[in-house]
């Protein structure tokens, strides 16, 4: 191996040692440790502690709350400690826990700061006029062309370094005597790991930046370990410490209660609805269907939409298994439409619908209108010295703005966006992702659309069937994509529910169907887009092709629809009246930095009927996929939810729990100083590590309040334990995540009497033992809430 | 049903409840006191502590109409932080610091207001008192104002030295008598207090490294704190006449401003970008003061406080997915160029006719070159950018520019009929040699700007890059936290 290839070879190891940094116009929630995920829980944490400086569980304090609020039940932890050898009492384990000393780390800021300085300038995506010169050449290149101005390495003549980034860090690594390459590296990367996970993503996923203006994970060390050099910097990385602290342990056994404590009332909850014997009954015919996100927002709206009226739902990736790109009508851009981890062979495109061609125009107009009322607006604040003038000319209108935005927000909001909404008079379609742009081919329509009805478990037809996608609305919130749809790479996924409903509505599509598949939809069935406003709990309904002999049904479901967002709303902001007004207030007030939670609360993943969950209050903490285990008895479609949407549920829990245990490393820190880099970005004040996750307020009710609680997610499928065992020894990815603890797996075992059994290592399947008779179902599905 | 946690959050704070209400009582009784009065306002004296007039009121007017937006801004955007009521109290606490400067006539009360004024705002730098990277800016701020405080006062008390007198007005009264080359020292340490409070270089660094207060607290920085220069400038105008020293004023606000123009260009983050901004247009304000129009500074910190308010509060709404695009090309046609320069010269006789400035040889000329250029400007970019038909362009340009300057010279004669009484505020300069010089780099930075060529020069993006960086500790110090 030359020597070249061993650092290669190093950096792609020590690459993985950071997460990846996604742009905040679409949010993914990963978990930051991915690259961890070989090991296990409790060694990764401790390996990230090491690299990344981070902590990995909940402070004392938060188990103190946890346990005083009964988060955590006594028995179960004191069993729980005593099986691992400690004897004490909980209490005193929490002082220790609270005594223990704080670890300090003194990274080498200086080489942080002036890497920050250039990583920023050279990433921005169009927020600078005078963006860094000879950028299109890359980062080493570019940085090379202009270090020898720049005052704060000394103003270095750098002719003796060579042009390509490989051999640079060769050449200074050859001055110095490095034997281990992989932890110089992996010092250097995790210095700054949001900016490198940036780097990160931008290489992962080529961007339109990326391809125009590269920058590697070797240019960066390059230019680090260059700048390091010049300035005299120690290469030395300090070495790993030998012990781990004995609070580890402790946390980690506190977090294992607080877990099983979270999980004995959920499976005793599940289990109970089991042995009532109601998964069997068939249901009446609905008078309507609703199809929402497995997102643990929709667990609450459809309880509420459910006690509305004689409505099913369903719970299906909010994408609809519809792997597209979205071309944008408003903006020229193309966004992903469905998870990162698929790819986009499709693209879903608008075409305005016939007779339209008025409101269209208009619409366009009012776009070109727009983008150059931007640019102009632009131009006159950056030019000399027509900003001066301009300020003068416009600060009227502008304290005008201010009292409107502070006291009319509605009315301001309304003169702002004047833009008519262009799903009234369009229609999606969907093309091949290629050159071509062609109308995809027939079968794969049908394949789209049937894969829905198998992974779901879908029985009979309503005559109303609304696929309802959900995005957020909220103002002024560089976090506004974590709200939407991560399915839909945190798009909105109205574009995606709207062009399912099409290809359902089509006759073609249901002709093959019938023919070539046994799936009968009858003639009445009507498919209808729509969206859930997460924010305001609002279901906007695309229905401009409904039928009239529809609209009565419609307007029914529309009155009780809104009757649900009065009921839903209320008990999620904890208020009896005036709920949708305050809900619509947080969504539009500027300086609302808690609009909505997101998917906060977040523990659990369950795969079976809604049966089995329809007459609980899960209060938002499940993911909710529906999945009927009779019609699947090959297990492809399982197969299909425990590959994707199980592993996507358990990056967004892990994404959560990680932001919530160090919310300055993994997370975003409070939203109240944040300042917004380059476009895509935010940092803490004047600038620093670029910020890689959820901010405080998503996550926290006050700084030191918790909301979200920090449990690994627990997965739960009703399904015959076989089937489940036979997918985890095809998916080795799977089965590791799991003998690795990233993640809970229980199965209600429904070829044994609904047994539930818990995955430990190595396919072993630990019976509960549930009480089910003492329990008292009640009914709690729309609980306490007074509505006057 | 038992208390819901979570009930904090739905409703605004019991402080929140009290200081919204009374702030915005201040307002409208100041918006009041001005509508009644208007062009004969009053003066009212407390002795030689105190002295109120239309000046003072329009401040009043302004600074609890910001302080009423930020406040309300805060009972949401500051839910949940851990001193959300020390940042309540100590927002109305620099409000009120203001209110009584302005008012302040006496020279102990105008060092000790001015004091508070700085002490207060680097409280609010560092509120985060776990956070290390805002210690040190809060460090950084606090000497500079500390040595601001200190210039303020060695003038202030050479100026009671050489005129025996203990009030500014009296001191102003008494100025005759008064020794030159003392004047002419008072005035520089005066001018120095004034440009490190509106951050103009070399003292703008601390307003680049203050990103750590909350966004609420930047919005009263960049409404109001910096605004010092102007008032203070304006308060002791009649010094600065006797020192001659206006021409230096000019001098160092127009250098800034171009430099801060520029290095706003390649700024990366929204808060950064709106800090060079700032300290651009503070520097025009202090050109205006060198220009002898007070009175312009006072209209252009207000016009300038609602804008920039705005986009600080607004900062959040930056993120933006776009492609990237090659910078434009400027091409103007000879005929266009006729148009612009024809609707620059009419925008430029409007403000002439409106103002009364421009009539006259003299430094009148330089604020309504501006304007015209200005105007100029904006006919250029609808002309060539909107994508409207030709007829639209034909109706919404005239429109604009006549809101525009039609609004601008309405505030201006409306705050300069209510500083009548102010001495020397509104008194135009002779134009000499130097206001031409930069009325011709004006044009050529104008010209620079357009035609791009500043991206070829890559020393000049570092050394500005480098200029307008924070404080190296406020951006990350050793983590801890």
């Amino acid at each position: 191996m030359t020597k070249r290839e061993q650092i290669l070879l190093s950096i792609e190891a020590a690459s993985q040692r950071i997460g990846t940094t996604w742009p905040l116009y679409s949010f993914v929630a990963s978990n930051p440790l991915s690259g961890y995920e070989k090991l296990s829980f409790e060694n990764a944490v401790k390996e990230a502690e090491h690299y990344l400086k981070s902590k990995s569980y909940p402070s004392a304090s938060v188990y103190r709350t946890a346990l005083e609020n009964n988060h955590i039940d006594k028995s179960i932890l004191e069993g729980i400690l005593r099986e691992a050898e400690y004897y004490d009492n909980p209490e005193a384990y929490l002082n220790q826990m609270e005594n223990a000393p704080q670890k300090t780390s003194q990274p080498q800021s200086k080489l942080d700061v002036i890497m920050t300085k250039w990583l920023a300038v050279f990433m921005d995506e169009g927020m600078a006029e005078w963006q860094m010169p000879n950028k299109e050449k890359g980062f080493f290149k570019a940085w090379k062309a202009l270090a020898s101005y720049d005052k704060d390495i000394g103003k270095p003549s750098l002719k003796h370094v060579p042009d390509d980034s490989v051999d640079a860090i060769e050449q200074v690594l050859s001055a110095h005597n490095i034997s281990n390459y992989n932890e110089l590296f992996t010092a250097h990367i995790s210095a700054l790991p949001g900016w490198t996970g940036y780097i990160k993503h931008r290489t992962n996923t080529n961007t339109v930046w990326q391809q125009q203006f590269p920058i590697t994970i070797e240019d960066y060390l390059a230019v680090r370990l260059t700048i390091a050099n010049h300035l005299g910097f120690s290469l030395e990385v300090d070495k790993k410490p030998k012990e781990d602290t004995p609070d580890t342990k402790l946390k980690h056994l506190w977090l294992k209660a607080w877990e099983k404590t979270f999980q004995d009332k959920l499976t005793l909850n599940l289990a109970s609805q089991a042995a009532q014997n109601t998964l069997e009954n068939k249901a009446d015919l609905p008078d309507a269907q609703m199809v929402f996100c497995i997102d643990t927002r929709s667990e609450l709206i459809r309880r509420h939409v459910e006690a509305s009226g004689n409505y099913e739902t369903f719970g299906y990736a909010g994408f609809f298994g519809i792997a597209a790109d979205y071309q944008h009508y408003q903006e020229d851009i193309s966004v992903k439409s469905c998870p990162p981890i698929v790819g986009s062979p499709y693209k879903i495109t608008e075409a305005p619908l016939e007779n339209t061609s008025v409101k269209d125009e208009a619409f366009k107009r009012n776009k070109k209108v727009a983008t150059s009322k931007t640019r102009i607006l632009k131009r006159l604040k950056n030019m000399l010295p027509s900003s001066f003038g301009f300020v003068e000319g416009s600060g009227a209108f502008y304290g005008l703005s201010l009292v409107a935005q502070s006291f009319m927000p509605k009315v301001f909001l309304k003169l702002k966006n004047d833009k008519n909404e262009y799903e009234s008079f369009c229609e999606p379609q969907i093309t091949y992702n290629d050159t071509t742009q062609k109308a995809i081919a027939l079968e794969e329509k049908v394949a789209i659309v049937k894969s829905g009805f198998d992974l779901m478990g879908w029985e009979q037809f309503a005559p109303l069937v609304l696929f309802v996608g959900h995005g957020s609305k909220t103002a002024n919130n560089p976090f506004a994509s974590s709200l939407d749809c991560g399915a839909c790479a945190a798009n909105p996924g109205r574009h995606n529910a709207r062009l399912l409903a099409t290809l359902a509505n089509d006759k073609d599509v249901r002709r093959v169907l019938a023919k070539a598949h046994n799936i009968n939809i009858p003639k009445s069935t009507i498919f209808v887009g729509a969206e859930h406003n997460t924010t305001t709990d609002e279901i906007e309904l695309f229905d401009n092709q409904v039928p009239e002999t529809h609209k009565m049904s419609l307007k029914a479901l529309k009155d009780n629809l809104l009757k649900a967002q009065e009921t839903a709303t209320a008990e999620r902001l904890g208020v009896t009246s005036g709920s949708i007004a305050l809900a619509q207030a947080k969504s539009i007030n500027w300086g609302e930095t808690r609009p909505e939670w997101g998917l906060a609360k977040n523990a659990a993943f369950i795969v079976g009927s809604r049966k089995l969950t329809a007459s609980s209050n899960l209060d938002g903490r499940c993911f909710m996929h529906s999945y009927n285990w009779k019609l699947d008895p090959e297990g492809k479609a399982l197969e299909g939810i425990m590959g994707g949407p199980m592993v996507v549920t358990q990056w967004i829990n892990n994404h959560y729990y990680f932001s919530t245990v160090d919310n300055d490393k993994f997370g975003g820190g409070s939203k109240v100083t944040h300042n917004i880099t380059g476009h895509y970005g935010v940092v803490q004040g004047n600038g620093g590590d670029l910020k890689m996750g959820l901010p405080l307020q998503s996550l926290k009710s006050t700084d030191t309040d918790m909301y979200h609680q920090p449990l690994r997610l627990t997965t739960i499928i009703h399904a015959p334990l076989e089937r489940v065992e036979s997918i985890l020894r095809k998916n080795k990815h799977l089965q590791m995540l799991l003998d690795n603890e990233w993640m809970y797996l229980k199965v209600m075992d429904s070829s044994d009497k609904n047994t539930i059994r818990t995955y430990t290592k190595n396919f072993n399947w630990h019976p509960e033992k549930i009480n089910v008779s003492k329990v008292k179902i009640e009914n709690v599905k729309v609980t306490n809430i007074d509505i006057n | 049903m038992k208390a819901n946690p979570l009930d904090q959050l739905n409703k605004r704070s019991t402080l929140s409840k009290v200081l919204i209400p009374l702030t915005w009582f201040i307002f409208l009784l100041s918006a009041g006191l001005i509508v009644y009065y208007f062009s004969a306002f009053p003066s009212w004296r407390l002795g030689g502590w105190i002295h109120i007039n239309g000046f003072s009121i329009v401040i009043y007017a302004v600074v609890s109409f910001f302080s009423g937006i930020v406040q309300m801004y805060s009972a949401n955007y500051m839910k949940g932080f851990k001193y959300q009521n020390k940042f309540l109290l100590l927002c109305l606490a620099f409000s009120l610091s203001v209110m009584l400067f302005v008012v302040s006539n006496h020279v102990v009360l105008m060092v000790l207001f001015w004091f508070l004024m700085g002490a207060i705002m680097s409280k609010l730098i560092g509120i985060d008192s776990e956070w290390k990277e805002a210690k040190h800016a809060s460090k950084f701020a606090r000497t500079n104002y500390y040595g601001g405080t200190l210039c303020f006062a060695l003038g202030i008390a050479i100026l009671v030295f050489t005129t025996g007198a203990f009030s500014r007005t009296e001191i102003l009264l008494n100025l005759e008598s008064a020794v030159q080359w003392q004047i002419t020292l008072a005035s520089l340490f005066i001018l120095t207090a004034a440009i490190i409070q509106s951050a103009i270089f070399p003292f703008h660094r601390w307003l680049l490294s203050a990103m750590t207060s909350p966004t609420p607290a930047s919005a009263l920085m960049h409404a109001g704190f910096v605004n010092g220069a102007g008032i203070l400038l304006t308060l002791f105008a009649p010094v600065l006449f006797k020192a001659n020293i206006l021409l230096l004023i000019f001098i160092i606000g127009g250098v800034t401003a171009i430099v801060a123009q520029f290095s706003k260009l390649l700024q990366v983050n929204v808060k950064q970008k709106l800090a060079c901004s700032t300290i651009a247009q503070m520097s025009f304000m202090v050109m205006q003061c060198g220009l002898g129009f007070f009175s312009a500074a006072i209209t252009h910190l207000i016009l300038h406080g609602f804008y920039k308010a705005y986009l600080f509060l607004t900062a959040g709404e930056e993120v933006k997915n776009a492609l990237p695009k090659p910078p434009e090309t400027i091409i103007i046609k000879p005929l266009q160029a006729v148009v612009i320069t024809l609707s620059a010269i009419l925008g430029g006789v409007f403000f002439s006719f409106l103002t009364g400035k421009g009539i006259a040889l003299d430094s009148g000329l330089f604020l309504t070159f501006i304007v015209a250029i200005t105007v100029g400007q904006v006919v250029y970019n609808i002309l060539n950018h909107a994508n409207v038909a030709g007829v639209t362009k034909l109706i919404i340009t005239p429109i604009l520019i006549i809101a525009g300057v039609g609004v601008y010279a309405l505030v201006f004669n409306g705050v300069t009929l209510l500083m009548y009484d102010m001495p020397m505020a509104n008194v135009a300069v002779e134009l000499t040699a130097v206001h031409i010089i930069f009325g011709i780099v004006f044009l050529i930075a104008f010209h620079i700007m357009l035609s791009g060529i500043y991206r070829k020069i890559p020393w000049l993006y570092v050394k500005l890059m480098n200029v307008s960086q924070p404080l190296n500790k406020s951006v990350i110090s050793f983590k801890t936290k």
